[in-house]
């Protein structure tokens, strides 16, 4: 099912990925299906899926795969070799065990941050499009705080806070709701003038039913989509903040070994030092991503095709 | 649709990324080539009698010395800053009565002569031959003028500290300073001769407080070179000075040197290494001296240390205020795993005393440094009655601060929370930017401090500054009477021999009570191109080779 063309007058240009809301697939079990059809058919779905679930696997097995990095070893900045496969940094400790560990904290910052930001934005998104004397309200607020300069305030926040794992998904969280409001909030405004919603209201007077009911399940594609994009955005922002020293000490993330690197002026000897991080940060970034788009398309009966299941046509029909 | 959103996705994550990781060096806009400052040293060179000829003694080369640096200027007045930039700017700018070896004596530099005519006055004779760069010539009224205006703004720099017992110059003739003290002081005289910079009395009373007076344009100094031009977060041009009598032949020879900020320490050795400096003033990070030692055009020459790394236990956390405690943790450190990993075998032990070996005269060796024992911290701390849960995790949480910008103590103490770990002791790490790092200290806001003094050349004077009660920086809070009174004793009697006894006597104190832990001296390391010679070492990275006299006898070879 489609949606006529209301969102135009309403929804504002947002973010680049999303068609902003072209389609509400409201029958949810035949949709997932299709839209899973669909997306294993899609080899850099596949790819880039893979690859999601090798990081999350590497940073939830990271006890299995590499001791915790010690404190120091004695071959200090060597290069990657048999018995460091990433090489040392300058405190000779093992490169691949930093980088390993690393996930774990990269990944819960996404998780964490993102869950948070989802959470507030699409409450904030549906409760706006509802009651549209919220609506206005709501549209400041997440105007004022997208024009925000955002990487300066994040680095003055964790600063005056102290560095640590809280601070950052706090302060990553607290920056990114407003975008996921503005995605979600297009797509639920033209939810919320649909006319199954208007026969929802005929059997309830309680709008939280009526919302967790049937906006909430008619948004959740963009939500998903949100999720993935957001998560990408918080690692590369905790490492950004890792990377300017604003990181957590006490606990390994790959933004850490770039400042390590830095700090020990080793940055322009010891190339291995920057290279394995930032390949594990671009894997894990590029991978979301790619996987939010190809779940974008897949969700798209337009873009799946005529009947799911068969290959879509070459050329979208746009 | 697809295509066209992926794409710029993708860049744009590979951007981020790469921004990230490459930290790409911006170089600084060149502020002076080589051509425009030969140009500007035409008067200078001028001066001597064999202008334009090669010969550096007799008037200097044409060649500019360009520097990196880390940081800007953040005060152009040297009796208020204290940045690394600020302090090597200003020196070549404004000259001190004393300089220092490398075993923390002084030695004569404006003045000629220094000492005690009775114990409660001293005295400095000056050069006769200095001038300041208009040309008005540098008497003792400066001298008098400086310290006097000093002890009466209160400038939060290094000197202020110093004239706790200063109470008036005079300059009873034009080469000649008498100072009064309060109390009979046996090294306010040597310390204020070293840390003081003087500044011209004609330019500096017009300004008012000496405390709030910006000296940020028409520079006049007294040192080998001038400040011309500023190019904020780029470069600082100093030109040549016709006459600086501490050089050999009275007129220095780089015709201009050039400070140029760099974004840290991997740009300035990429800078170094393509030619576009000549050397780099801060000190190179531990890992990267053996590579630079190997690199060709590049020279690396030791620094001997003349300070020391320490850790302070602050005694009002009621836990810390126990002896037990304190030396608990002092035998969890892994000190020579400090030294041969993180400092690459270029520290020395103090034998954890605040007397460190390269102060000669003072250093007692019986002085042993603490072992490394985790299982004896355990036995220290159950004796002392903390019991240990079923994980050997003692009840015991410890917030330990450093700053993020002193990249080699941001390393330890790493090893200083796993060497605690191991005894059953939390350290938790929080490093801090540098301003809100010396804010919290002198707050007291910290269990565990963790940094580092570049000079501790007196030890009287630094005994006193570190562990009186209300000294400047005594970052333990220590207030033990045996020590203040062995301290103050030290202070006052003029007798060497006797202050020698009671100094070592208070650092057995502090050493055996653990009211400091000292952990080593390190000895630093600076490169520079082998174009360039005849840079004099001094002690330290403030002085190094980039002190007036060094700067001002550099020539270039070849």
């Amino acid at each position: 099912m489609t949606t006529p063309g209301t969102e135009r007058s309403e929804a504002a240009p947002a973010v680049a990925v999303l068609p902003s809301a072209e389609t509400v697939d409201t029958d949810l079990p035949r949709a997932a299906a299709a839209t899973w059809r669909s997306l294993r058919r899609n080899p850099l779905a596949v790819l880039s899926m893979a690859v999601t679930l090798l990081l999350i696997l590497v940073a939830v097995f990271a006890p299995l795969i590499a001791d915790f990095p010690a404190a120091y070893g004695t071959q200090v900045l060597s290069p990657p070799s048999g018995s460091h496969w990433f090489g040392t940094d300058s405190l000779g400790r093992d490169v691949f065990a930093e980088v390993v560990w690393g996930s774990r904290q990269s990944i819960v910052v996404a998780i964490a941050a993102s869950a948070i930001a989802i959470t507030v934005g699409t409450m904030l998104a549906v409760i706006g499009s509802y009651f549209r004397r919220l609506d206005t309200v709501l549209g400041v607020i997440v105007d004022l705080t997208l024009a925000l300069p955002v990487l300066p305030l994040m680095i003055l926040i964790a600063a005056l806070a102290g560095p640590s794992t809280l601070t950052i998904i706090t302060v990553i969280a607290a920056f990114s709701w407003p975008e996921v409001t503005r995605v979600v909030r297009s797509q639920a405004i033209s939810v919320v003038r649909l006319s199954f919603v208007d026969a929802a209201r005929l059997m309830t007077s309680s709008p939280a039913w009526i919302i967790s009911r049937h906006v909430v399940p008619a948004v959740l594609p963009v939500v998903v989509v949100s999720v993935v994009l957001t998560a990408s955005r918080a690692v590369l922002s905790a490492a950004g903040l890792a990377f300017l020293g604003l990181g957590d000490p006490n606990v390994w993330s790959w933004g850490r070994i770039l400042y390590e690197a830095q700090q020990a002026g080793a940055m322009s000897s010891a190339w291995w030092l920057t290279l394995f991080p930032s390949l594990a940060i671009l894997l894990l970034v590029l991978a979301a991503t790619l996987l939010s788009i190809s779940y974008n398309d897949a969700r798209n009966p337009r873009l799946r095709g005529p009947r799911a299941g068969r290959r879509r046509p070459r050329k979208a029909s746009r | 649709m697809r295509r066209r959103t992926v794409i710029p996705l993708i860049g744009s994550a590979l951007i981020a990324v790469l921004t990230l990781a490459g930290c790409a060096p911006s170089k600084p806009a060149a502020a002076a080539d080589s051509s425009t400052a030969a140009q500007g040293s035409g008067p200078t060179a001028g001066s001597g009698p064999a202008a334009g000829s090669s010969s550096p003694v007799a008037g200097g080369s044409a060649d500019t010395l360009t520097i990196a640096t880390t940081s800007d200027v953040v005060n152009y007045n040297p009796l208020v800053g204290n940045s690394r930039t600020d302090y090597w700017i200003t020196n070549l700018m404004y000259p001190h009565l004393l300089s220092i070896d490398a075993a923390g004596n002084k030695e004569p530099s404006l003045a000629t002569k220094w000492g005690y005519t009775d114990p409660k006055t001293g005295f400095y004779d000056i050069r006769s031959d200095f001038t300041w760069s208009d040309g008005t010539p540098l008497t003792a009224d400066d001298v008098a003028y400086t310290l006097n205006a000093v002890k009466k703004d209160k400038p939060a720099g290094t000197l202020y500290g110093q004239l706790t017992n200063f109470v008036k110059a005079t300059a009873v003739s034009p080469t000649r300073v008498e100072v009064a003290l309060s109390e009979p002081d046996s090294t306010v005289i040597a310390e204020i001769g070293f840390w003081g910079n003087i500044v011209p009395e004609h330019i500096f009373s017009k300004a008012g407080s000496v405390a709030t007076f910006a000296n940020d344009k028409d520079w006049v100094g007294a040192g080998p070179y001038t400040l011309t031009s500023v190019a904020k977060g780029q470069s600082y041009t100093m030109k040549r000075v016709d006459s600086y009598p501490l050089v050999d032949g009275g007129t220095p020879r780089p015709a201009a040197i050039v400070y140029r900020v760099y974004p840290d320490v991997n740009t300035e050795i990429l800078a170094l290494r393509n030619g576009d400096v000549d050397m780099i003033a801060n000190a190179l990070p531990p890992t990267q001296v053996k590579t630079l030692q190997g690199t060709e055009g590049i020279k690396v020459e030791e620094v001997p240390g003349l300070g020391y790394a320490h850790m302070t236990y602050n005694m009002k956390q009621k836990d810390l205020a126990k002896l037990p405690v304190r030396q608990a943790l002092a035998a969890t450190v892994d000190y020579d795993a400090i030294r041969n990993v993180v400092l690459q075998g270029q520290a020395v032990s103090t034998g954890s005393s605040p007397i460190m070996p390269v102060l000669k005269d003072w250093y007692d060796p019986s002085l042993k440094e603490y072992a490394y024992d985790p299982d004896q911290a355990r036995k220290l701390l159950t004796d002392a009655g903390y019991t240990s849960d079923s994980n050997g995790q003692f009840p015991l949480k410890f917030r330990l601060i450093y700053s993020l910008q002193d990249a080699v103590t941001s390393q330890w103490v790493n090893l200083v929370k796993d060497g605690a770990a191991k005894a059953g002791i939390t350290i938790d790490l929080q490093g801090l930017e540098r301003n809100t790092y010396l804010a919290k200290t002198n707050e007291g806001d910290f269990d565990i401090y963790a940094g580092n003094f570049a000079i501790m050349d007196d030890p009287a004077t630094n005994m006193a500054l570190t562990y009186l009660p209300g000294g400047a920086i005594n970052y333990s809070y220590v207030d033990d009477p045996k020590l203040n009174e062995l301290i103050s004793k030290s202070r006052t009697t003029t007798d060497r021999a006797e202050q020698k006894t009671l100094l070592r006597q208070a650092a057995k104190l502090v050493h055996d009570n653990v009211y400091d832990n000292i952990m080593y001296t390190q000895n630093l390391y600076v490169a520079f191109s082998d174009k360039w010679s005849g840079f004099i070492v001094k002690p330290s990275e403030l002085l190094s080779i980039v002190d007036p006299v060094s700067l001002a006898a550099a020539t270039t070879t070849g």
